[in-house]
């Protein structure tokens, strides 16, 4: 840690941040047990020691997605904890301990351009591995591979796959070929069938939810392609794209089954017990909260199927009220921003870190609008927030993505020692080779100044 | 460098177009709230009150009341329940609704209130009045609009709950004020105003038809008079004020008066003649309804007991009475009656206030002013003890039930600027009462009055 105070006042933001929650819980909550505020005061304060701990292990440029995620997760926690009553929710803590752990492995899978690039070809076998996997274990009307004790839903992990997939091709922009007069980048034809695959094969398993934001992880691989390396944005190819998305979406609902155009058309105040009980129930608890809740543990929302998941914004409101909602979702675009702040290395840690930025918005943007009632309802989960070990781990990786991007690894540490044996040879430094790597995969030109900087600075 | 920017380019867009969709969201539900609570078990409903600050709804509920207290005006200010639908709360609950999103539901003491016209002493006393005798009046004040008195038996105080629904009398949960009945010989109001459009006031004047009883029309059907001796050679005072079926019928086949004519003067007036759309009066979101009737032929007998009052006739005594006003104000138009007087919201602050607001011109100021006379000739001559101020009336007798029952009806205004009031009082099955309709009207004016 090169900035110690940094990490300190960081360190006792997320802490305060926790207490005060915390307190708001002791003081305005509904518990008969007293004991169990203790049990999450401790589980969640615990943790975050324990992580900040672990974090001085970290070998990162930046720390802030750690110490956002940290602050998240325990925040979800203490939600989750409060819905209806206080009572550690141990089933969300385990899975919140998941999506840091993911987080780690995403990092570390993530951070390495060169090596995962190598690793392309085992990312469209593992899309092809996890779509037979769908289409031979959840069903025609299911979303869910369900074990004896819990379930998996796949789906999940197919939005990191397609981040990948949409990354690691974006180096290929330059390799086209003619064929029949038309100039074409092969990658991106097979991006474009990876893509629609991946939504008919959702659409068969009725997993309609997630089909918009794979649709946005493609449009940002899209739009990232579309202006590679020094093209210009060309409106014309956004018109036609957009003009096409709209063409889809509209055939898409005309031939959508009933049971989709009833939820898409229903008047939810008209059907308050059918298609429009979750929303109506949702809006209403919002309505109750006001701005600044009921106080934890006193929703009545709890009753409600999927209030902890599908509709999780409205129990956060009806609890905590639409502020400390508001500042919840906020933390996460926060999160999600952090690529504004320290700006990727390279274009395919760019492309990656728009990649996570498109699947959390769209799946925020479906959950909350979808549930309140401002588009239609699909029931799917907000990133973090939102209970269910596949969301939770998934959405780990994905946090562990936003590292690397902001902590990428170009050389292997080795490397330097070698160039230093030879000085002699000056076009086969590292500095040199990695001059040529960050050519072809469209890294900063500051990174071929100074190759050995980029690995152990640490600033949060 | 650029390839970067443009990267962070694409998460800016992404994330600005989700903040720009929680900016609508939150618009919305800050909008929208107070209609999301409506549909809560927990919301609270605020109060309504008479004019002179008097409760007649308590939505809160800490109130304590005598028993049947609000029964007077239990079937036109209702509740929340959902099983009277035509009603001032059913109608104005948004206005009622107790509940602030800025304070979600923890609010205590909210001030939302609908103060109203209404007058809660008169109501009161008209609704003693009447007894086990059933039917409704209905007052109002024809210079501001505000009604007075809205009364309608049976009726029901909706504190005590209405579970027994079964077992309630027909008419039970509604205002009869906004519902068509046959309105008898009051129909012949509507008729005269007609016929001094069509013909002038000199012509009108100038006829003149024989009654021996009855009359057999061009079509061959008998028309009787209540009076079996007949009325003898009348002219039009004579007619109304006797109001002589007789007289009418051979008005209605006079042929100065197309039928035409008086179809076109009948839908001027609000009337749905044949198989015209039906449509209502708003009094502040309560549904009124409009005036309907049959019109043929001149000379068929279901067009001449039509404007003569019976028959295929409705009227709304809620109509009737506006009517009177277009004559009382002598300009042909209508007063609009209202029901709310202001409202204000769980801050007590002043949300809206009411205006009065006329009809279109019905009819012409000199048929306001010659129907006036006539009417308040009929009242001098016939309604003498009623009220010290000149008095405007028009009596009529409804066949119901297959002519099985009477009720009976007066419609009319107190032609006096200290107390403007028009009103229609309806008494049904007038032979299974003592009571009479004038005193019901002499109870109404009396307590309005005072």
């Amino acid at each position: 840690m090169s900035n110690p105070f940094s990490y300190i006042f960081s360190c006792l933001f997320v802490l305060l941040a926790h207490s005060t929650m915390l307190f708001n819980v002791y003081f305005n909550g509904s518990y008969t047990d007293e004991h169990q505020v203790f049990v999450i005061a401790a589980a969640v304060i615990g943790l975050d020691i324990v992580y900040f701990f672990l974090m001085l292990f970290f070998r990162q440029h930046t720390y802030n997605v750690d110490f956002m995620l940290i602050l998240i997760l325990n925040m979800s926690n203490i939600f989750q904890s409060c819905f209806g009553a206080v009572e550690f929710d141990h089933r969300h803590y385990i899975t919140s301990l998941a999506a840091l752990l993911a987080s780690r492995v995403g990092y570390h899978v993530c951070r390495n351009h060169k090596w995962i690039q190598k690793q392309k070809v085992f990312i469209w076998i593992g899309i092809g591995l996890l779509a037979a996997v769908i289409f031979a274990f959840t069903g025609s009307r299911s979303m869910w591979i369900t074990f004896e004790k819990f379930s998996i839903q796949p789906s999940e992990f197919m939005k990191i796959l397609l981040i990948l997939a949409c990354a690691t091709s974006i180096t290929e922009q330059q390799n086209k070929h003619t064929v029949l007069g038309f100039s074409i980048v092969w990658e991106n034809v097979i991006l474009f069938f990876i893509a629609a695959g991946i939504c008919l094969l959702q659409w068969w398993c009725r997993d309609l939810g997630s089909i918009p934001t794979f649709m946005a992880i493609y449009a940002a691989g899209f739009l990232l392609r579309i202006c590679y390396p020094k093209a210009k944005f060309s409106r014309k190819t956004l018109f036609i794209a957009a003009g096409a998305v709209l063409l889809a979406g509209l055939v898409a609902l005309h031939f959508a089954p009933d049971y989709v155009r009833a939820r898409v058309f229903v008047n939810i105040w008209d059907d308050t017990e059918g298609d429009g009980f979750q929303q109506s129930r949702a809006l209403i608890a919002i309505a109750e909260g006001g701005w600044f809740g009921k106080g934890p543990g006193k929703g009545a929302l709890s009753g409600v199927f999927a209030h902890d998941s599908d509709i999780v914004f409205a129990s956060v409101c009806e609890e905590w009220g639409l502020l400390f909602a508001l500042m919840s979702v906020l933390m996460i675009l926060i999160l999600l921003s952090a690529p504004l702040f320290n700006p990727p290395r390279s274009y395919y840690h760019g492309t990656m870190a728009a990649g996570v930025c498109a699947a959390f918005t769209a799946q925020m943007a479906l959950n909350i609008f979808g549930s309140c009632n401002l588009i239609p309802f699909t029931g799917v989960t907000i990133p973090f927030i939102s209970t269910g070990g596949s969301s939770m781990a998934a959405s780990g990786f994905m946090a562990g993505m936003l590292i690397a991007a902001q902590s990428p690894e170009f050389h292997k540490p080795g490397k330097k020692k070698t160039t230093k044996s030879k000085p002699g040879s000056s076009t086969k430094t590292a500095a040199g080779r990695s001059a040529k790597t960050a050519s072809k995969s469209g890294t900063r030109s500051k990174t071929k100044k100074k190759p050995a900087s980029s690995g152990r600075r640490a600033a949060v | 460098m650029k390839s970067i920017r443009r990267c962070q380019r694409i998460i800016t867009l992404f994330i600005l177009a989700f903040i720009a969709g929680m900016g609508v969201l939150v618009w919305k539900i800050n909008k929208e709230s107070p209609f999301y609570m409506m549909h809560s078990d927990n919301h609270q409903l605020g109060m309504v009150y008479d004019r002179t600050g008097g409760v007649l709804f308590d939505g809160i509920g800490k109130g304590k009341y005598e028993d049947n207290y609000f029964v007077d005006i239990g079937n036109l200010i209702g509740d929340d329940k959902g099983q009277m639908e035509n009603t001032l709360v059913a109608r104005n609950i948004d206005k009622l609704n107790n509940y602030s999103f800025s304070e979600g539901l923890i609010r205590e003491g909210g001030q939302a209130a609908i103060y109203t016209t209404l007058d809660h002493y008169a109501n009161r006393a008209v609704y003693n009045i009447f007894g086990y005798t059933e039917g409704c009046v209905c007052a109002y004040n024809y210079k501001t609009g505000e009604l007075l008195v809205c009364v309608s038996l049976p009726s029901i105080d909706v504190t005590k709950g209405y579970d027994n629904i079964g077992e309630l009398k027909e008419g039970t949960l509604i205002s009869k004020n906004m519902y068509g009945t046959v309105p008898g010989s009051t129909q012949k109001v509507s008729t005269v105003i007609s016929a001094l459009e069509i013909m002038g006031r000199d012509k009108l004047f100038s006829k003149s038809y024989a009654c021996n009883g009855k009359y057999i029309n061009s079509s061959g059907k008998e028309i009787v008079c209540h009076n079996a001796y007949g009325h003898g050679v009348q002219g039009i005072q004579q007619g109304i004020e006797n109001s002589c079926n007789p007289f009418f019928a051979q008005l209605i086949e006079d042929p100065d008066l197309p039928l035409s004519k008086i179809t076109e003067k009948y839908r001027k007036l609000g009337y749905a003649v044949n198989d015209d759309e039906m449509k209502y009066i708003d009094i502040d979101g309560i549904q009124c309804e409009r005036a309907s009737t049959t019109l043929v032929d001149s000379g068929d007998f279901n067009t001449e007991w039509a404007c003569i009052g019976q028959g295929e006739t409705l009227v709304s005594p809620i109509q009737l009475m506006m009517w009177q006003s277009a004559i009382a104000n002598g300009t042909g138009k209508m007063t609009m009656p209202h029901l709310i007087d202001h409202c204000t919201n769980t801050y007590g602050d002043l949300t809206s206030y009411s205006k009065t607001t006329y009809s279109e011109q019905l009819f012409s100021e000199t048929t306001a002013a010659t129907m006036k006379e006539m009417l308040i000739t009929n009242g001098n001559n016939h309604y003498g003890g009623i009220t010290s101020s000149p008095l405007a009336i028009k009596s009529g007798t409804a066949q119901v039930k297959e002519g099985a029952e009477e009720n009976s009806l007066l419609v009319g205004f107190v032609d006096d600027d200290r107390h403007p009031i028009a009103f229609c009082v309806l008494m049904e099955n007038k032979f299974g009462t003592a009571l009479t309709a004038e005193q019901i009207l002499k109870t109404l004016l009396d307590s309005l009055s005072s």
